[in-house]
């Protein structure tokens, strides 16, 4: 395997740099041990190891979203089992060189947004920093306290001919890919522990306490026990699980713009228990996004009065805003003599060569060499992407070099370079791809120095001889080891230790309402497929040559299906009757059909992915597990049974979802709205079941096999057995679920639930009994008083069961009443509909 | 001259708003010539959170928040402002250096990057097809600088027709150009575009002028406007300004609020309300010349 790598690297593609391979077709010494374990193991067993990593990878819920595609949210991450590896000599040059760019960019960064004495110098042209958007008037003069503005930094960094490592990009805005970076590390260590071990690879959990200790020092008030809160755009968001997982890991709250508020020159998180302060925000919300009121006025990702807040120093912004100055290419031209100027050394690690076309020999160059150039805006957003000049046509060309000449300023040229490449296990064989290295290096405050990731993430390209590499365009991910001892011997500080149980704590609006609907659609699906599967099992029975219409039981059945899905008309069209298989199989699998199970599903995925950071790890098994099930469940294509077999499925795995919670959770706010959505809707479907099958006057055997169902349906049918041993009687089925106070499946049981869940939540002051608990009594009362004997009568005038109905309208209604109040009193603060108001009519002069 | 000024804004929500965070750009500060008499401003309801600032140009904004349910924000600005006459008011434009040179000079780094950052392009103001062309017409080789911007001065004044509600703030630079219509701040945007396309660097001025009412008519209150001009940066003068919409160079009659590279900087009020309905906005501004009082309304 390794030999064959090697020799197809020797006659290939000459000259090369590979990772692996010197260029005799030898083993490099740091990747000896590993190349040896791989001849080892052999591709029949490589193949089983990379399922192996591919699994631990999916369980963990490790996913990433691309944009625009309908297929495109939550797709599994990939993670190549040959790691990049970086030996210790190597390796320290890096490092070094990471820490003298942060730190140049540092004093960078603080002149801009200062006295700008760089540009009056002539060190940095004027028109780089002033036409780049990401060059904010708004943060000028800003700082907080310290000498390090820049907190986070990453490089991405690629090997060149010459055998050095280059940097092709700056990251300084809002940096992504450590959580993944942490996920593929203990991927690999579950799948490859003593490869690990013998290799010496070094850890990289101080990064991440070093970044803790720093956002904590940072805080300007509270520096015993900061609130740290990790703001993301959201879940459809590229990097979303990093977001989710990093803020569960770090300890920090996660929050969208939508959780915080800004009041009295304070941010504050909406919590369920009220406003609290919020010391420290590590964003992944891009710059111009973060307030609405300044930057840009159509964002609803940000904080309104964000910058207000900043500007008063009350909260702490990590990456600061204004610090994507620094992502600009441009500025990759001039920092070889800003390091000697500023620094007095020269610079350690090359940029990619770079011609910034704003100067007039440059521009020049640019224009006649730009088919050998990849040709870079230098605001880097979804519109201005790189492109290489060799692969345009003459059309392209002539447009790309008209764009250039009229904003020159705004383009850089940078040279296409053949950067090394790095044995990847690509469909059962090793090939050489190229890779990118993206490190990850964090100020540490406390010591005023910038400390450097062992390892990082490293990507390689999807398909052969493709040198621009993202997630985005399908890259698979690399973990990165660093063989050898960490020269720092500096032990690590633990002092944020103790701060991080209490902020755990906080549970805001928002993630309080998505627990609830995940406990209502979690309930909601699970009724649903029961009642289906009743419904599917008595129609599997009927003979042929009955009309269903004419079968009262199914015929019921079926209405109760619409009635308890909201699927109106349904079933209560008598044409549907007659030909029930295409609305069942809708009912059952259309996802655009609000109250479909397949719709009911998808927006419990949503809420519980929404949530996910509040999930424990096994629960998000689980949760992948009804994901697959749910996608098998749309692919039905009209096959009943292969619906009713999704339908077995699924009932338990929801089962399953609901018991690691019962088993996992911390009986703590979260838990208790989970609950009390999941009681809320399941005594509201009982009670629409029981009304929709129960209350027709229909002919005695039909009316007993409904009474059966009923009971099957609410899991209920032994106990009736059991506890009457006689023959089914409306009374005892009505005593049964709704008045026994012992049995799971009764209303009463599930309202009682309702109210122990909501006397353990968070009450306001002075408040004996709220809103939604008055109504709940109220209910409770009603059920306990309630006269079985006349409920269980029948109407005749009315030919129907009109008591029971009438009843269980009066409960359905207490019901919906309590929902509303709960929702009022924890997540009514939560709306945060805003919209941008100015001056817009031009003045009439 | 002395002139007071009394700016009242008023929004009207459709439905009440439980929270807004505004800025306002309506304070003026001292500049060469103009003094600042006396400046008061109120805000109604009252804010819960206000404060005086200064922006990356120099101006003075407010920043306020109101958190509480209202269905109504009133601010009102006032202010007494000595205006003087400007030292360019002397200058024989023909005397003064052919444009290319402060060109050339704005290229090199002495000329600072406050001067500067005013030759680039802005939200608003846009380098469009044919502007360049449009500038060349009045600033022909070796034209010195300030006559030929008197000429684009008064080449817009005669080719743009005034036409209040063709236009808003939306409302791109093309259009108003294709269209030749537009109000005073699609002129003053215009004319910026034409001179920074040129490689001159020229800033957004936003104030206030005195409407005259026709002879012989009172003068109604309220119907003054807000308005916007021009300043080009002349070595020797600075700032020198100019007013499209009037076609004049401006005198001790313009009032200046703010600065900045177009409207978007200067914005008089904005803010994020949060409302589920519709805004309604009302301007008023009031200019009185206390040297020389009009008739009043009876």
């Amino acid at each position: 395997m390794i030999e064959s790598y090697l020799v197809d690297r020797m006659f290939n593609n000459t000259p090369f740099v590979d990772e692996m391979a010197t260029t005799d077709g030898q083993i490099s010494p740091n990747w000896d041990k590993m190349a040896r374990y791989y001849e080892r193991l052999g591709a029949e067993r490589m193949a089983q190891y990379q399922q192996e990593v591919a699994r631990q990878l999916r369980e963990n819920g490790v996913t990433y979203n691309v944009y625009g595609d309908p297929e495109g949210m939550n797709r599994p991450w990939m993670l190549d089992p040959i790691p990049m590896i970086f030996g210790s000599e190597d390796w320290a040059n890096i490092e070094r060189g990471l820490i003298q760019r942060a730190e140049l960019l540092n004093i960078v960064i603080k002149d801009l947004y200062g006295s700008r004495q760089l540009i009056r110098d002539g060190f940095i042209p004027f028109e780089l920093v002033y036409n780049h958007k990401g060059f904010l008037r708004q943060v000028d003069k800003l700082k907080f306290e310290g000498e390090q503005q820049l907190i986070q930094y990453s490089a991405d960094l690629a090997r060149g001919p010459d055998g050095k490592m280059w940097v092709l990009h700056d990251r300084t805005d809002a940096p992504s890919g450590a959580g993944y970076t942490f996920e593929n590390r203990s991927a690999m260590t579950r799948v490859f522990p003593d490869m690990i071990r013998d290799n010496q690879v070094r850890k990289i959990s101080s990064y991440y306490q070093t970044l803790k200790n720093t956002l904590v020092n940072l805080s300007v008030r509270n520096k015993e026990n900061p609130r740290v809160v990790l703001l993301s755009p959201g879940p459809t968001n590229e990097t979303f699980f990093e977001h989710a997982y990093l803020s569960s890991f770090m300890g920090f709250t996660l929050a969208f713009g939508e959780d915080l508020t800004v009041s009295d020159g304070y941010v504050w998180l909406k919590t369920i228990k009220g406003l609290e302060r919020v010391d420290v925000i590590i964003r992944r919300v891009d710059d111009v996004f973060c307030d609405p009121l300044e930057f840009r006025g159509d964002s609803h990702l940000g904080v309104v009065g964000l910058m207000e807040a900043i500007r008063q120093k009350k909260v702490i912004v990590i990456n600061p805003l204004g610090n994507r100055i620094l992502e600009n290419p441009g500025l990759m031209a001039f920092l070889p003599r800003l390091c000697r100027e500023i620094m007095r050394e020269e610079l350690l690690l090359p940029s990619v060569a770079t011609w910034w076309c704003g100067q007039e020999s440059e521009l020049k160059y640019v224009l006649e060499n730009i088919q050998n150039l990849i040709i870079r805006s230098i605001y880097r957003d979804g519109v201005n992407k790189s492109v290489f000049g060799g692969e345009l046509s003459s059309e392209e060309l002539y447009q790309l070099k008209e764009q250039i000449k009229k904003y020159p300023y705004l383009y850089v040229g940078q040279e296409m370079v053949n950067f090394s490449t790095t044995p990847s296990w690509v469909n059962g064989k090793l090939e050489a791809r190229n890779a990118v290295f993206r490190s990850y290096i964090v100020a540490d405050s406390q010591n005023n120095s910038y400390k450097v990731m062992p390892g990082g993430l490293s990507r390689t390209s999807p398909t052969k001889g493709v040198f621009i590499v993202s997630n985005q365009s399908g890259g698979i991910s690399k973990d990165t080891w660093v063989l050898g001892r960490s020269s720092d011997t500096t032990p690590t500080k633990t002092k944020v230790e103790k701060a991080a149980p209490v902020v755990r704590n906080i549970l805001p609006s928002r993630t309080g309402e998505h627990l609830f609907w995940l406990g209502r659609y979690l309930e909601r699906s699970a009724y649903t497929v029961r009642l289906m599967r009743m419904v599917l099992r008595t129609y599997n029975e009927v003979e042929d040559d009955i009309h269903i219409r004419e079968d009262e039981e199914l015929s019921t059945l079926m209405r109760s299906l619409t009635e308890l899905t909201g699927t109106h008309p349904g079933f209560t069209k008598k044409k549907v009757l007659r030909n029930p298989e295409e609305e069942l199989v809708s009912v059952a699998s259309d996802v655009n059909r609000i109250g479909s199970l397949a719709q009911c599903l998808s927006s419990f995925l949503r809420n519980a992915h929404s949530v996910r950071d509040r999930l424990s790890l096994d629960t998000w098994r689980i949760l992948d597990s009804i994901s697959e099930e749910f996608s098998a469940l749309r692919g039905a294509h009209g096959n009943l049974a292969r619906v009713y077999q999704s339908l077995d499925n699924l009932v338990i795995k929801l089962m399953g979802f609901y018991g690691l919670n019962i088993d996992n959770m911390t009986r703590e706010a979260t838990w208790h709205l989970l609950n009390i959505g999941r009681f809320v809707e399941s005594a509201i479907n009982n009670c629409v079941v029981l009304r929709s099958m129960l209350t027709g006057h229909l002919d005695v055997e039909a009316s007993k096999r409904l009474m059966e169902d009923t009971l099957r349906c609410n899991e209920s049918l032994v106990t009736y057995r059991y506890r009457f041993r006689s023959n089914l009687e409306l009374s005892g089925v009505l005593d049964l679920l709704i008045v026994s106070e012992d049995n799971p499946r009764s209303v009463i049981y599930q309202v009682l639930k309702i109210d122990e869940h909501l006397s353990s939540m968070p009450a306001s002051e002075n408040e004996t009994l709220s809103p939604a608990r008055k109504k709940l009594l109220e209910a409770i009362t009603k059920i306990r008083l309630c006269d079985l004997q006349k409920l269980s009568t029948l109407v005749e005038n009315k030919d129907s069961y009109a008591h029971l109905s009438l009843f269980m309208d009066d409960i359905i209604g207490l019901l919906k009443e309590t929902s509303n109040l709960v929702y009022e009193k924890y997540f009514n603060h939560v709306s945060s509909r805003y919209s941008m108001i100015q001056t817009s009519i031009m003045p009439e002069i | 001259m002395n002139y007071h000024v009394n700016h009242i804004t008023d929004y009207i929500y459709q439905s009440p708003a439980s929270l807004c965070h505004n800025v306002m750009f309506q304070v003026p500060t001292d500049l060469p010539f103009q003094r600042v008499r006396e400046f008061s401003y109120s805000i109604f309801p009252d804010p819960s959170f206000e404060v005086v600032r200064s922006d990356f140009f120099e101006n003075k904004y407010i920043y306020f928040s109101i958190e509480r349910t209202h269905k109504k924000l009133t601010v009102i600005a006032e202010s007494t402002l000595e205006l003087l006459r400007p030292n360019w008011m002397d200058v024989d434009p023909v005397s003064t250096s052919p444009w290319e040179e402060v060109v050339e000079w704005l290229k090199s780094t002495d000329a600072m990057n406050d001067i500067r950052q005013f030759y680039l392009e802005s939200d608003h103001v846009k380098f469009v097809e044919g502007i360049r062309e449009y500038a060349l017409q009045s600033f022909t080789p070796g034209r010195p600088i300030m006559e030929a911007m008197l000429n684009l001065n008064n080449r817009i004044f005669n080719d743009f027709k005034f036409t209040p509600g063709f236009t808003d703030i939306s409302t791109p630079i093309e259009e108003v150009f294709e269209h030749k219509k537009g109000v005073c701040q699609d002129f003053a945007h215009f004319s910026l575009a034409c001179v920074r396309s040129i490689g001159l660097a020229a800033r957004y001025m936003s104030g206030y002028i005195e409407t005259l009412p026709p002879p012989g008519k009172p003068k109604l209150i309220g119907a003054d406007a807000s308005h916007a001009w021009t300043a080009i940066y002349i070595p020797g003068l600075e700032w020198v300004e100019f007013d499209a919409t009037n076609n004049l160079l401006v005198s001790d009659k313009h009032l200046r609020v703010a600065v900045g590279r177009d409207f978007a900087d200067v914005t008089p009020l904005k803010g994020i309300v949060y409302s589920s309905g519709e805004q309604k906005m009302k301007v008023s501004v009031d200019v009185r010349n206390l040297d020389n009082p009009p008739i009043e309304a009876i």
